[in-house]
Order: C-alpha cells, then sequence, then structure tokens
C-alpha cells in the first residue's frame, strides 16, 4: 500500500527558472499551510478532549459558590418600630405591622400604598403579632382581642408591565381576654379543624383558644370560639411561642431558657408533654425567639445569650415524643431578636439586637453569611423566592439585600458526610433526589452512591483478577503458541461483547437462575479445583501411549469438559449441602442465621457479570507483559534446573510485575466507570452493606437514571455532575497511576 | 505426593483451569443468547391440554421445570411443571400460564388450530369458525374460511399500507407544513409583523393546508373501514371473538406446516424482525427504526470522529516537537479511553445540549421557544458525545501506524526533495491508511454497543418518526432517535410484559451481537494483515 511518491521535482527547483520557482513557493505555502492547520486543529482537538474536566467543574462550581449579598433597596419610613414585616415575591411592595395597624410600601420609594382592606382597631394598639404562618398571621391587640389577617399580592402583567396590588384580608377578631388585657405573646395556626391561637398576656398563663367552623345544611359556615385550659405546669417567665400549623404541638420558650411542649393533639385534654429541654446556649441566657422551617418540623430556638440551633422531635417509642438537638449554629453577639425562615427551602435568617444579621441552612447546621450589622434593626423578612432579605428598624429605616443563594443545602458536609434530616432517628447517608410531597427535603449524600460503585467494583475484581491473571499466566508461559493466537482473539472478542447485553443476560437470565444455585455456585472453585487435581492425577496414571497423542501445550484442550464437569459437580453438591446443613432453603438460612436478606438482583451477579467485562481486559494487558518477558531469562532460568512453574511464578512473574500492576488498575477503572451492567443487574436501592446477597446502586448507574429528569442547572443536576466528576477523577487519577507506574518499573527492569 | 505439587503441574493445570473458565464463560453467553433467541421464530407445535378440572388450555409449551419440593421425603419423583403461552391476552388476561404436568389429563395436537399474529392484544391461539364479507357479503365457514382467509390477507396488507403511507408522509407532510408556516407567523410576529401580505399569504397558506387536512382524514376514514370482513373465532374454554381483517398480520397452523413451510415461516419472520417497526409496546413486530437509528447513530459519528482523530494523530506524531509535553498529552489521551462513557454522556448533555444547542435554539429557532429544537437530546448530539469517547481509539490506532512507519520511508521522501506536507499527504497518509481504518472500525464497535451516553443525550424507547424522511431538509439532526442497545434495555427491563418480550430482547441482542462481533473482527483482520506486512517491510 506504501505509496512511491510520483512525479515530483528531481532535482533543486531553482535551477529550473521563473516559473518552477513560482510552483516552488506555492509548495512551500502549502506546506506552511499544512503545518499550521494540522498543529492548530491538533491543538484544538487535544484542546477540546482535555476540557471534558473544565466543563464538568464548570458545572459543579455553583454548587459551592459562597451566597453574596448585595444592598438593593435603603428608604425611611415615616413610622415607630416594627412588629412584624414582609415583601412580595417580587420584592416590590412590603408590609409592616405596627403598634398602630398594618401599612403598605412601595419598595422604591417607601412610599405608603393603599391597604385594600378595613383594619378597624377602635382605640387599640397592636400589642404583639404571631410568627411565622407566611403571609396569614394574626395581631394581639390591648384590648385582649386577637385579630386574624391575611396580607395578599395580587400580581398583574399590564402592557408587559408588572403590578403588584397589595391587599390586606381581616377575618373576625376573636375576644380572647374578657377583661381586656393586652395580649403579649401569641401563637396562630390555621389547622384544617380551623385557626388555633396561644395567648399569653402579663400573667404568664397561657390561654388556648380555636375557632371552630361548622357549616350547617343550609351551607352557612357559623363559627364558634371555644377556649380550653392549658395545665399550668411551665415555670418561669413566658418569653416566646411557636405552634407549628398542623395544631400539634406549642412550643413555650421561658426566661430560664428552657423550651417546654404542650401537646395539643387532643385539645380537651391538653398536656404538657414531658420535660422541658435547656435549649439556651448558656446559663443564664433566656429563650427569646423561637420559629418552624417550612414544613413545620423543625424548631429553631433563639436566646438572649445570641445563640441559636435546631431541633426536632424524635418518636422514642409508641407515643413518647421528645425535642432533640440536631444543629447548633454560629453564636450572635447580642440576644435574638427575630428568626425568619425561607419558604423554599430549609434555610433561615436571624437577627441579633445589634443589628447583625446571619442566614443559616438548617439541614447542614452552616451559617452561610454573615450580613453588616443595621442600625436599630428589628424585624426582617425573607424574601418568598429565597432571593432577597429585608430588614425594618426602630426609627423606621428600611434596607433590602439581593440574595444570591442558588444551592444553599450543598456543602462538602452534606455530599458525603452524615446529616440529620427531618424524620430520622440519626445523622445518616441518604440519597433520595425526588419526593412525593411539595415541602419535600431531596437528600444528596453521595457517600451510598460511591459505596455502591466500589462495592460493584470489589466483587467484580474478586471474581475477575484471580481468573484472568491465572489464565493469562497459562496462556503466555504454558500453553502451545498455535493455541494462543487462536485463544486471543476470543478473549478479545469478550472484551467487545456490548455492556448492555452482558446486562440484560445478568438481570433476566443470571439472576433468576443463579438463585437456584447460590449454595453450588459458592463451592464451585473448590470443586472445580479439586476436579482439575483429579483430572491431573488421573492423567498422570494414563499410559504414556494415550499421553503422546496430546501434545505438551496442548494440555488445556483436556481442562475444559472437567472444568464443565467441575461445574456441574459443584451445583448438584450445592444441592446437597442446602438440603443437609442449610435447613434446605438457604435463604431462609440466610435469614435466620447470619440475618441476610437475600435480593435476587444482587452483588455475587453484578460481579459475575462485571466480570465478563472486566477479565477481558485484565487477561490482555496481563498476557501481553508475561509474553514480552525476554526469553532469556526464561531460558536462564530452565537452564538452572527451575521446573517451568517456578520459573513463571519466580522469575516471569516478577518482572512482568509493572504490566500485571496496569491491568488490575486498568480493570478497576473499567468496573468503577461500568453502567449497564450494574443498573440492569441491581435493584439499584442506596444501601450502604456489604453483604455479598444485597443490591447496590452505583454512581454511573445514578447518573443514567436521574440525569434525564434533573432540570438544567438545578441542584439535582449539579449533583450528578459532582458525581461525574468523582468517577472521572477516579479512573483518570487511576489510570494515569498505573501507567507511571508500569513505565517506572519497565525502566528499571529495562536491563534485566 | 510430594513430588506431585513440587514439580509446579498442578498449579499449572490449576492455572489452565481459569483459562478455560473464561473461554467457556464467553462460549456459554454467545450460545445462550443464540439458543434463546434464534429459536423464537420457528413455529411451535400447538397443543390443546385437557386438564384435570375439566379445562382446556390451547398453547405452545414454552419451558419446562421441576416443581420444588423442599418437605418431600427422600425418594418422591421428581415432578414438573410446564409453561404453555397461551396467548388470547384480551380474552384470559395473561399470556402465560404454568401448569403441573400431574394435571394434565391428555394432550392433542389438531391440525386446524391456529395462531393469528394480531396488530394489537398479541397472539391469539384458537379456531377460524367463519368469514364473513361486509355489506352484503357472503359468509363462509369451516375449512373454506381458513383459504378465503389466507387468499384475503394480501389485499389486507396493501390496504394497511396504504393506510400507513397516508397516515405517515401525506398527513405527517401536511403537519411539517403546518408548523413551519406557524413558526413563521410566530417569527414575524416577533419582528413586529402582525399584518400585511406575508402574513396573509401564510395564513392561506394555512387553510389550504388545512383543507388539505381534512381530505386527507376523510380518505383514511374510508381506508381504514377497509373491506368490512370479519373473521369468527373461536378459543379454549368455549370463548368466541371476532377479528377485523384488517387487524391480523399473519393466520399460520404450525400443527400443518412441514419443515419447508416453517422454515419459509421463519424466513418472514426474521425479514419483518430486521425491516418492520415495532408493535405493541416494542413487543412485537420489528425493530428497523433501532437498526437505522444504530447505523445513523454511528456513520455520523464516524464522519466526525475520523478527520479529528487523524490530525490530532498527525500532530501528536508528525508536527508536534516530542517531549515531555507530548507524553504528557499522550498518556492523558489515552487515559481518556479509560474515563467512563457516562462520563462523556454527562459532558454531552452538559456542553452540547445545554450550552451549544441552547445557543443554537436562541439564535435560530427563537420563535419555536420554549419548545427545544437543539437544546434537547437528539441524534447529532448522541453522534458528537461519542464522536469524543471514541476519538482516543482513532488517535491510539493512528499513531500506532505512524510509528510503524520506517522512518526510512519519510526520509527518502524528503531527501528527493518533497515538502513535510509533500511526504505526509503522499507517503505518510497512505501508509497509515489501514491503521486509521482499523482504528474507526473499533471505533464504530465500540459506539454501536454503547449505550449508556446516549440514554442521557438523545436516545427514546419509541421514536415516531426517523431521523432521515421525505420532509424537507431530509436530515432531521436534532430529532431523537431509537438504538439496538437502549432497545434491549428498554424492552427487557421497562415493559410490562417481560415474559413475552424476553424472547424479542435475545433476538436484538444477537443482532447487536453480530454487528459488534463483525466490526472487532474486520478491526482484528486488518490488524493481522498489517502487522504482518510491516514485518516484512521492517527487514
Amino acid at each position: 500500500m506504501v505509496q512511491q511518491p510520483t512525479g515530483g521535482p528531481a532535482r533543486p527547483a531553482r535551477l529550473r527558472g521563473f516559473a518552477l520557482s513560482s510552483r516552488l513557493k506555492r509548495r512551500l505555502v502549502a506546506d506552511g499551510v499544512a503545518r499550521r492547520v494540522v498543529t492548530l486543529g491538533g491543538m484544538i482537538i487535544i484542546g477540546s478532549i482535555l476540557s471534558i474536566l473544565i466543563v464538568i467543574i464548570g458545572q459543579v462550581y455553583p454548587l459551592f459558590a459562597p451566597p453574596s449579598v448585595e444592598p438593593a433597596v435603603n428608604v425611611t419610613l415615616a413610622s415607630g418600630p416594627p412588629l412584624r414585616v414582609g415583601i412580595d415575591e417580587y420584592q416590590t411592595v412590603a408590609y409592616r405591622v405596627g403598634a398602630e395597624g398594618v401599612s403598605f410600601h412601595a419598595l422604591k420609594d417607601g412610599a405608603p400604598l393603599p391597604l385594600g382592606g378595613e383594619l378597624a382597631l377602635g382605640d387599640a394598639r397592636v400589642t404583639c403579632v404571631s410568627q411565622g404562618g407566611d403571609d396569614q398571621f394574626a395581631l394581639g391587640l390591648s384590648d385582649g382581642r386577637v385579630l386574624p389577617v391575611a396580607v395578599h399580592f395580587d400580581v398583574e402583567h399590564v402592557a408587559g408591565q408588572r403590578e403588584v396590588t397589595p391587599q390586606l384580608r381581616v377575618r373576625d377578631p376573636v375576644l380572647v381576654y374578657e377583661h381586656g388585657a393586652a395580649v403579649r405573646l401569641l401563637a396562630y395556626a390555621v389547622t384544617p379543624a380551623g385557626p388555633v391561637m396561644a395567648t399569653v398576656t402579663g400573667a404568664d398563663r397561657i390561654v388556648l383558644t380555636a375557632v371552630e367552623e361548622t357549616t350547617s345544611l343550609m351551607d352557612e359556615t357559623t363559627s364558634t370560639t371555644v377556649q380550653y385550659a392549658v395545665p399550668d405546669g411551665i415555670s418561669g417567665e413566658i418569653t416566646a411561642l411557636a405552634m407549628d400549623q398542623r395544631g400539634d404541638d406549642l412550643f413555650v420558650g421561658t426566661a430560664a431558657g428552657a423550651v417546654w411542649r404542650l401537646d395539643l393533639r387532643d385539645k380537651a385534654d391538653v398536656q404538657v408533654g414531658g420535660s422541658p429541654v435547656q435549649a439556651a446556649s448558656a446559663p443564664g441566657a433566656g429563650i427569646s425567639a423561637l420559629q418552624f422551617l417550612i414544613g413545620d418540623r423543625t424548631l429553631v430556638v433563639g436566646d438572649s445569650g445570641g445563640g441559636v440551633s435546631t431541633w426536632q422531635m424524635l418518636r422514642a417509642g409508641a407515643d413518647a415524643r421528645h425535642l432533640v438537638r440536631v444543629n447548633t449554629f454560629a453564636p450572635h453577639a447580642g440576644r435574638i431578636v427575630a428568626i425568619q425562615a425561607s419558604r423554599r427551602d430549609k434555610g433561615f435568617l436571624a437577627l441579633d439586637d445589634r443589628g447583625v444579621i446571619h442566614l443559616n441552612y438548617g439541614t447542614t447546621g452552616k451559617t452561610l453569611l454573615t450580613l453588616p450589622p443595621v442600625a436599630d434593626a428589628a424585624a426582617l423578612a425573607y424574601a418568598p423566592k429565597a432571593d432577597g432579605i429585608l430588614a425594618v428598624g426602630a426609627q423606621g429605616g428600611l434596607q433590602t439585600w439581593a440574595l444570591k443563594n442558588r444551592h444553599p443545602e450543598i456543602t462538602l458536609k452534606s455530599l458525603f458526610g452524615k446529616i440529620w434530616y427531618e424524620g430520622y432517628d440519626a445523622p445518616a447517608y441518604v440519597w433520595q433526589s425526588t419526593g412525593g410531597s411539595d415541602d419535600f427535603e431531596a437528600k444528596f449524600s453521595l457517600t451510598p452512591l460511591l459505596y455502591g460503585t466500589l462495592k460493584g467494583t470489589l466483587y467484580a475484581l474478586l471474581f475477575a483478577v484471580p481468573l484472568a491473571l491465572l489464565g493469562a499466566l497459562y496462556a503466555s508461559q504454558f500453553m502451545h503458541p498455535n493455541l494462543r493466537q487462536r485463544v486471543k482473539p476470543v478473549v478479545e472478542i469478550m472484551a467487545a461483547l456490548p455492556s448492555v447485553v452482558l446486562g440484560f443476560i445478568a438481570g433476566l437470565w443470571l439472576a433468576p437462575n443463579m438463585e437456584k444455585i447460590v449454595p453450588g455456585i459458592f463451592l464451585m472453585p473448590f470443586v472445580m479445583a479439586g476436579c482439575i487435581l483429579a483430572a491431573l492425577v488421573l492423567w498422570r496414571r494414563c499410559p504414556r501411549a494415550v499421553r503422546h497423542w496430546v501434545k505438551p501445550g496442548y494440555e488445556f484442550m483436556l481442562l475444559i469438559p472437567v472444568v464443565l464437569g467441575g461445574g456441574w459437580l459443584a451445583i448438584q453438591l450445592g444441592a446437597g449441602v442446602e438440603h443437609v446443613f442449610l435447613q434446605g432453603d438457604y435463604r431462609h438460612w440466610l435469614l435466620s442465621v447470619l440475618g441476610l436478606t437475600f435480593d435476587q438482583r444482587n452483588s455475587l451477579v453484578v460481579g459475575f457479570a462485571m466480570g465478563f467485562a472486566v477479565v477481558p481486559i485484565i487477561f490482555t494487558i496481563a498476557e501481553d507483559s508475561l509474553s514480552s518477558v525476554p526469553q532469556h531469562l526464561r531460558a536462564a532460568s530452565l537452564a538452572l534446573g527451575a521446573t517451568p512453574w517456578q520459573t513463571a511464578i519466580r522469575v516471569v512473574l516478577p518482572t512482568a510485575s509493572p504490566g500485571i500492576f496496569s491491568a488490575v488498575m486498568i480493570g478497576l477503572g473499567r468496573a468503577v466507570g461500568e453502567t449497564m451492567i450494574v443498573l440492569m443487574a441491581t435493584g439499584n436501592t442506596p444501601v450502604m452493606d456489604l453483604s455479598i446477597f444485597s443490591g447496590f446502586r452505583a454512581m454511573s448507574a445514578n447518573i443514567a437514571v436521574e440525569l434525564p429528569e434533573a432540570p438544567d442547572g438545578g441542584t439535582l443536576f449539579r449533583v450528578l455532575f459532582v458525581a461525574a466528576l468523582l468517577l472521572f477523577m477516579l479512573t483518570f487519577i487511576m489510570n494515569t497511576a498505573a501507567e507511571l507506574i508500569r513505565l517506572r518499573l519497565r525502566k528499571r527492569y529495562r536491563y534485566l | 505426593m510430594k513430588t506431585f505439587w513440587k514439580n509446579g503441574d498442578a498449579f499449572v493445570w490449576l492455572t489452565g483451569g481459569a483459562l478455560a473458565m473464561a473461554l467457556l464463560m464467553v462460549t456459554g453467553l454467545v450460545l445462550l443468547i443464540l439458543v434463546n433467541g434464534l429459536g423464537f421464530f420457528w413455529p411451535r407445535t400447538m397443543y390443546a391440554f385437557t386438564l384435570k378440572d375439566g379445562r382446556t388450555v390451547v398453547g405452545q409449551i414454552t419451558m419446562r421445570e421441576t416443581v420444588p419440593q423442599p418437605d418431600a421425603a427422600e425418594g418422591t419423583p421428581e415432578r414438573h411443571r410446564i409453561q404453555i403461552r397461551q396467548g388470547n391476552r384480551d380474552l384470559y388476561g395473561m399470556d402465560f400460564l404454568w401448569v403441573d404436568e400431574d394435571a394434565i389429563v391428555s394432550r392433542a395436537a389438531p391440525v386446524e388450530l391456529a395462531v393469528i399474529e394480531r396488530r394489537e392484544w398479541g397472539n391469539f391461539h384458537g379456531r377460524v369458525e367463519a368469514l364473513r364479507e361486509g355489506a352484503g357479503g357472503r359468509r363462509v365457514e369451516g375449512e373454506e374460511a381458513w383459504l378465503t382467509l389466507q387468499a384475503a390477507l394480501p389485499a389486507a396488507h396493501a390496504l394497511n399500507a396504504q393506510i400507513l403511507d397516508v397516515e405517515r408522509n401525506q398527513i405527517g407532510a401536511i403537519n411539517a407544513a403546518q408548523e413551519r408556516i406557524r413558526l413563521q407567523v410566530k417569527k414575524l410576529a416577533r419582528q413586529g409583523v402582525t399584518t400585511g401580505a406575508a402574513v396573509e399569504r401564510l395564513e392561506s397558506e394555512l387553510t389550504e393546508l388545512q383543507a388539505d387536512y381534512g381530505l386527507k382524514r376523510k380518505l383514511l376514514a374510508t381506508l381504514r373501514e377497509g373491506s368490512g370482513t370479519v373473521i369468527e373465532l373461536s378459543a379454549a374454554g368455549d370463548r368466541r371473538a371476532e377479528l377485523a381483517l384488517g387487524d391480523v398480520v399473519r393466520a399460520y397452523r404450525p400443527n400443518a406446516m412441514g419443515a419447508g413451510a416453517k422454515a419459509r415461516f421463519y424466513a418472514s419472520k426474521l425479514w419483518e424482525f430486521v425491516a418492520d417497526d415495532p408493535r405493541e409496546s416494542n413487543t412485537e413486530g420489528g425493530v428497523f427504526p433501532a437498526i437505522f437509528g444504530t447505523v445513523m447513530m454511528v456513520l455520523i459519528m464516524s464522519v466526525i470522529v475520523t478527520p479529528l482523530g487523524v490530525v490530532a494523530a498527525f500532530y501528536l506524531r508528525e508536527y508536534a516537537k516530542q517531549g515531555p509535553m507530548v507524553s504528557a498529552v499522550r498518556i492523558a489521551v489515552n487515559n481518556l479511553a479509560g474515563v467512563p462513557s457516562i462520563v462523556f454522556g454527562v459532558f454531552g448533555v452538559g456542553f452540547f445540549i445545554y450550552v451549544v444547542g441552547g445557543a443554537i435554539d436562541r439564535t435560530f429557532f427563537a420563535e419555536a421557544l420554549p419548545t427545544p429544537t437543539f437544546g434537547t437530546g437528539g441524534i447529532l448530539w448522541a453522534s458528537l458525545t461519542l464522536a469524543l469517547l471514541t476519538v482516543p481509539v482513532v488517535i491510539v490506532a493512528t499513531e500506532e501506524g505512524l510509528a510503524a512507519i520506517p522512518q526510512g520511508a519519510r526520509e527518502a521522501s524528503l531527501a528527493l526533495g518533497a515538502t513535510k506536507f509533500e511526504t505526509t499527504w503522499r507517503v505518510v497518509l497512505p501508509a497509515v491508511m489501514p491503521s486509521i481504518l482499523t482504528g474507526l472500525i473499533l471505533a464504530m464497535a465500540r459506539a454501536a454497543g454503547e449505550v449508556a451516553p446516549l440514554m442521557i443525550t438523545g436516545v427514546v424507547k419509541l421514536a415516531p418518526t426517523l431521523p432521515l424522511d421525505g420532509q424537507w431538509p431530509f436530515v432531521h439532526l436534532e430529532r431523537k432517535f431509537m438504538h439496538l442497545g437502549f432497545h434491549i434495555y428498554d424492552v427487557g427491563f421497562q415493559s410490562p410484559n417481560v415474559d413475552a418480550a424476553r424472547p424479542m430482547v435475545f433476538m436484538t441482542a444477537i443482532l447487536l451481537l453480530l454487528i459488534v462481533l463483525f466490526l472487532n473482527l474486520a478491526a482484528i483482520l486488518i490488524r493481522g494483515k498489517l502487522r504482518k506486512k510491516y514485518a516484512v517491510t521492517a527487514l
């Protein structure tokens, strides 16, 4: 095929005159252009291949980018100290609750906006406001009434312009204290059965009032106000109240630093639930703020010493529940004045009396951001889309910040460490990316997936490495070269089997059939070895004439029926062993004696199927390096009287060890990244146990399953890129290390 | 005994056993797939079983196994049960039935038992009682009905082909034209043009198309009515059923067929498998769209990967200054071949689909947004991803070839006054061609068998249209496509009726194996020839 260059100048072109010199010029130009094109093209291609890493890191980086805030609006409202503030989702209108009532303000200039509803306070003043509950809350008045209100933002698009019109909806007031005492503390929840409120007036006694709505046959709703008795067991001055929106529990914080729980599930018989927990950060500090995170399962406690911590209800037994501390956050320098939870995620803001705001994330226990202090800040709000912060000072100073905090739930700890999620008994590694309900919290621990990947790799290598290395040793040292030439392509074909075919066979054929003969499979290596040795003994006894029948180096052909027979014998023996020693059913035996559950698609199946993918790789590379050991080394060893086996083990194997090492490493890399086999041959449950009889969920399979469902730029999308990055690094580093070690060791053995 | 261990033969035999095991595993796997797949299309005997409880079951035996009897006393004879494919999913609810052999009173194989392949609900097993021609036609019974049915089938198939043509090509063309006009109107509206001649022209075109569409629908309705011929059927358990002639794909009597007829039937089923569209959520019919998608994807990938790999290899070996930098790059490229394929898929999603595809959509297909055109998985992105995945293979193979060309050949050319480019083009490139071909074939084999990266970059279980068809611009690189490997995964693991689908999966696996093995063998052969040639040249 090598074409001889035809034509072309036979002597220097310049001798041929002007016409040829222009031709030479053309040729030189073509040469230069080609050089540049190939160089540039080559560099671009190689660069773009290597840019895979950069692109993946580019997608991962935003996960770990620190959140940032920028001051947005700073106006002054002409009003007194705020009790509660809020903001609409587009951050154009804020509301503020003060002693004189509710007011709306346009954020661009602080100008008051019409209420859109009637707030008839009469002579009364607002003395307290309930916390939480989005934009539905209640005002506690100085005349003993409680006034439930709701703030609503109407959004209209007029001629491409967005207009937000605030509206105040006022419900019927509820008279709690007939003698007209001012409400000092108030907790309010709209439960499915109707609004419930807990109030405290000066006398430190909790009054529980429920508005019970009954619908008559005529579709008329009548509401009756019922007051329930609350046991008087709480000691210390009550300083904070919080009630979850289901109306299950009322949490009471006291000046002594304790948090008490009142069980409201049976309102006719309200009980103090268990003993109080000491929640304050320091002795002497009192509870100053209580707030729920979204979903109302986690309670945030702020105290007068500046401590902030989150707590969860832990179920201990059938009916006993108690509060447990989950996370403690970076302390503030002053008393915690207000806590506001995000409506998007498990984040919350905490404000202290020096005007410093911390942005914390409940699940990870991390303080994401500390805002510069705002003088005399008294109330704050977290924008509904969790992209802004509003703080209002006692003198009416209003400050907002634009917040960029796209992946607050991701930290290195939440990706790889144990996290205490809501509803769990203890911190755990959990991968659960999608859930049924709206307030479901996605759990992104990569540890179970990494564990699954490594587990699958381990079992695959346990099966593949001995098989491939022993096979390579035989093929290179003891096999007849003619036979070897036939065997090697077969093994190369094995490497080309598409993994989807292997996975399909493993999942649909191997798993159900293997399940029937598990004891036999565990006996198989021993039985086969026994059969081979027995065959050897028999072979030795054979008359010489028969032995001459098989050429040296072709003994291998004898072994094929022996191995087949060994496999059959092992399965038969396995059934016997199961019958005699394993109570007739090994699955039952595993469960009762070893406490292991048996999945049909388990690591044994995966190890075997992945072995198919890994064996040929290890075999080919190891065989190559064993064959390339210089012949004179073998000859010298044999000449000194060593047997072929001694030569192979003591001389050939050590010399070829770099190649064998790199073979195993490359096999490892293939097993780590194998996708279709693990996807199809395991149950894909992200569990963490090492049992060979259970399945796992590997990173690669997880990416294949979840990436099509993950929205572009979302947290799941980026976490899957983290998994891809991990796979990339694992294999790339492993392969590079294998290559470097191989080169180095090869240098050492070069002079042999 | 001591010498037995000492001379090491025992260990040698053990290592040999390991190799034997590995080879048995490969051959066993291939045999398993062949045995399970190839027998599927062979017509099996239809039995009518009478059971002890008086029931009759009609079907083909698909499996036989021993019944586990864990509590039985020693010496109890083994009991067996058989799996019967009874068909008639619409009548009985399930395709398969396990029956203990003890419970069978008698089995017979009457000649008149027929298998009728239907377009829906899978196979019908039973007898053809009568055939009724529509609109005042005659009604024939018994054997004559069977003969009439056989005679009428070709016409029914032609009618079906016509319906398919109207549905897919004619109405499809109208739909595509309507969509194009709709997008043009939208584009004009984005430019601020909502009235005027251009818009009116488009709208009148749209009305015309609408009228055309109505006509086609009417035609389709008349075609669908067909001849109105109905077959009356009876099945085991005194069930009666009627079936329109248009719903029959095939009707045959396996018990009446001789070996020759069975072989012809086998060939026709095989042809259907490779040339037809899938039916019944991919569990029946053929895999033609998957074959087409696989081949087209591999071809697009080859067109991309060859120049890329060759240029990179020439740069590395012929043009770049050899040094630690180039060897580092070489190691990196080598190792890239070991990076998991799913990582390339992730790159394809993150870069090709969202970055490049998103940019193309915003620039050229803004009027179609938010429906993505190129900003979602498609055959182009899948091919590009696989090109990236396989480019190290081509680079490595080409580099090997370049290294094997004796330096003397280059020097001779240069000494004769050729420039470096001329040497490369006229001497080196022809010599390295076989290596490039080997690399390309290996890359194609790898691409054909790869599934994981495709799952996230554009493969679907059922694509309504091929990426190449009669609609302008004929090649639709943005379309999603079907793929043999994904077909295996999807039918084998996502299908509602895995038992019925399993043989199909085995057949698809055979097809995929054939493609991959053929490509690999070709590469091995070419490489072998190459080695021999250079072994001579080097002397």
